[in-house]
């Protein structure tokens, strides 16, 4: 089929439009992407011999990878943490904050600017708020509490340090899973929860089987969104815990900084990188897959 | 129109003569404000002396952010022409990355090169065999400990003889007094203080007291690498020393700045700056009388003697990319004066590497470092080999396993050795 002129012309149009988008993509997503990919074939490293001459190592990184078991014990970090905060803890606390806001509750601006007012906060200082109120010794918020019911203070951020950062994530990401699941909510017709009321369904019915079932491609799509995003969280962790204590909660962007920044292997860093976009990837194909399925 | 370009042309001429009038600049990192400050009469004598502008580049404030940023800047061909590494352990591996230009000639050229202590000139040359670092200040670390708390619980403040009468003295003081009796730092946390601030001031008189070998490789399966580790094990499992403070994010704070000066700790490795600094005159939370209240102990030997282990605090060095190599050399050179030495150790408390510092009189007015100035003349050290950075992290790591009670001391050394492996490759490591 030959295009027109015309076609031909809007084809040019729209990539002149898109030209510059697609510029700043590949010089800030692609390239870094790509280059990722060819450091983790080599012994790159910021200082020793390795930054004078790096060498081209081809999959020794990899094959270092499966034996390392510090890399598995942060895939099963980043694993508790991605399901404990973004799958239970934000998608639970967020459906329900999404739910209550459709009632018509006293205080509900009042509420609403509580979900949101974490996100104001920027990562590092909402950190070291937290480091404030979980910290051991008799004078942190949290220690005074459990005093108040004649419970023993501990230092949370050693004793529960992975719990710890799971409740502080949560708390973080609510409002994003919130304002999401919200507009899921509003996609439902009020005239189907109307019908099934005058079928004799009861609240849980309600919730089962019209709520939950046509929000299911939102609640994927939160799925995908809050699964990546969190498995990439770093500055909160690290202003946290650092990965501590003893690789707890060293989830795998900070081994990703680890061994980048801190054992200064940029080509080791550069491979569990990989991985972790790999899963990431699989991860969203999974998910598009199961959004495909429900639509 | 002619008269237009004309003048245009004139006013690119004298741009361009702006330029080329402009001085010729020097950009030097530093970071910590102690720092700036000290280097504030160096930097303006320099511009006075060689016409030059000195660009001084503010880098992040703790030592791990600085050298990520600072290496970070070095690989990518764009640090400043003069920087500093934070300790000893960083420079082999820089000069083996190509980062520093050689200053073997220019420093024994130098006039104030016969001053130094031999200490410092020998902990400034690589495994190669070149200079490239200024020695400048030493960092000189002891055992300061509560003589006031010891004298009143009726225990001796006599030198510890070996490492079995020091871990006697401690248990002696947490049956007496209640109070812990030794910290060495340890952990992740600590950062390189870990392996700085502890575990090389044991190694050194331990039955293998060095870690590089002839080849330069790194001898980490020593007996006396165990040994030390036994000594932090045997701290930590019978509570001789706080372990739940160096596992948080500051390790520092609670055990340094609130324990010792309450008392509740009674002894901990320390540098020359403890005195003014950590419960001097410069501590937000000063011990009064400091120097009758705390006294010092040389670190003991395994079985015997006594080691003042010295190390470079802060180096210097140049950049092998820096435009004007020649002129960045001469202002390093500057920056180990004696001059620059003495305001390093009144704002940082470090140790100057140089024998005429003691007739300086403004280091003469600080009274607390002569003495330890003077015992830097007897300072050991460790054998420089690139790797030294890792090994200070596998340390970091290793004690952190002692303090979370998950190994021994022969774990604690596995742990060490494979993660020097792991980063440095088999070859590295013997």
């Amino acid at each position: 089929m030959v295009r027109s002129t015309y076609e031909k012309r809007v084809a040019r149009q729209l990539l002149l439009i898109l030209s510059p988008s697609l510029l700043l993509l590949l010089a800030f997503v692609i390239y870094p992407a790509v280059y990722s990919v060819y450091l983790s074939f080599t012994n790159e490293a910021l200082t020793g011999a390795a930054a004078l001459n790096p060498r081209f190592v081809g999959l020794r990184n990899y094959s270092r990878l499966l034996h390392d078991a510090k890399f598995w014990n942060s895939l099963l970090v980043t694993f508790f943490f991605v399901v404990g905060s973004a799958i239970i803890g934000q998608f639970v606390l967020g459906l329900i904050s999404a739910i209550l806001l459709r009632r018509n509750l006293a205080f509900k601006q009042l509420f609403s600017s509580i979900i949101l007012l974490p996100n104001a906060a920027p990562e590092v200082v909402a950190g070291f708020m937290w480091i404030s109120m979980l910290a051991g010794g008799e004078n942190a918020t949290l220690s005074r509490i459990v005093m108040f019911f004649g419970m023993t203070p501990t230092d949370w951020l050693q004793t529960f340090p992975l719990t710890m950062i799971i409740v502080v994530n949560t708390w973080r990401g609510i409002a994003t899973a919130m304002i999401l699941l919200t507009a899921g909510l509003s996609t439902i017709p009020s005239e189907v929860y109307e019908a099934a009321r005058m079928d004799g369904a009861n609240p849980s019915q309600i919730f089962r089987r019209i709520t939950l079932p046509l929000m299911m491609p939102t609640i994927l799509l939160y799925m995908l969104i809050s699964a990546v995003s969190t498995i990439a969280v770093f500055g909160l962790v690290y202003a946290l815990t650092r990965g501590g204590p003893g690789g707890a909660t060293e989830v795998i962007s900070i081994y990703i900084y680890n061994q980048s920044f801190t054992a200064f292997q940029l080509g080791y860093g550069a491979a569990v990188a990989v991985v972790a976009l790999a899963i990431s990837l699989v991860l969203g194909i999974a998910y598009v897959r199961a959004m495909k399925v429900q639509l | 129109m002619n008269r237009t370009v004309l003048v245009g042309l004139c006013a690119i001429t004298l741009g361009a003569f702006a330029t080329l009038a402009q001085a010729e600049t020097i950009r030097i990192a530093n970071h910590g404000q102690a720092g700036i400050n000290a280097m504030k009469s160096t930097v303006a004598r320099i511009e006075k002396k060689y016409g030059i502008t000195v660009e001084v580049v503010e880098y992040p404030s703790p030592d791990k952010d600085y050298m990520t940023k600072l290496l970070t800047e070095l690989g990518a061909g764009n640090a400043p022409d003069i920087f500093s590494a934070p300790t000893t352990a960083y420079v082999a591996d820089m000069v083996a990355a190509g980062y520093l230009a050689p200053i073997t000639a220019e420093f024994k050229a130098w006039d104030g090169y016969a001053n130094f202590y031999d200490v410092a000139k020998q902990l400034a040359v690589s495994p190669d065999g070149e200079t490239y670092v200024m020695p400048f200040m030493l960092g000189i670390q002891e055992i300061y400990f509560r003589r006031d708390v010891l004298d009143k619980a009726g225990i001796s403040t006599e030198q510890p003889k070996d490492w079995a009468d020091l871990l006697a003295r401690a248990a002696e003081i947490k049956e007496k007094t209640g109070a812990y009796g030794l910290l060495f730092p340890a952990g992740v946390s600590w950062g390189t203080g870990a392996f700085d601030e502890g575990f090389q001031h044991l190694l050194v008189g331990s039955k293998t007291p060095q870690l590089a070998t002839e080849d330069g490789k790194l001898d980490l399966t020593g007996e006396g690498v165990k040994d030390v580790f036994g000594v932090y094990k045997e701290l930590i499992d019978k509570d001789l020393m706080p372990t739940q403070p160096l596992l948080g994010p500051e390790p520092w704070v609670i055990p340094k700045y609130q324990m010792f000066p309450e008392g509740r700790l009674a002894a901990t490795t320390c540098g020359s700056w403890c005195y003014i600094f950590d419960w001097g005159r410069e501590s937000k939370n000063p011990i009064p009388d400091v120097e009758k209240a705390v006294g010092t102990w040389t670190i003991p030997g395994q079985t015997g003697g006594q080691y003042v282990l010295a190390n470079l605090a802060a180096p210097w060095g140049v950049n092998s990319k820096a435009e004007n190599l020649e002129l960045a050399k001469k202002v390093l050179m500057e920056i180990g004066s004696v001059e620059t030495q003495v305001s390093y150790a009144a704002q940082i408390g470090n140790i100057p590497a140089s024998k005429a510092a003691a007739q300086d009189p403004e280091f003469q007015k600080l009274t607390e470092l002569l003495p330890i100035h003077a015992a830097a003349e007897n300072g050991v050290y460790l054998k420089q080999a690139a790797g030294f950075a890792t090994v200070a992290e596998g340390v970091a790591r290793a004690t952190e396993a002692l303090l979370r009670k998950e190994t021994d001391a022969a774990g604690a050394q596995a742990i060490l050795v494979d993660y020097a492996r792991e980063i440095l490759g088999e070859e590295a490591v013997k």
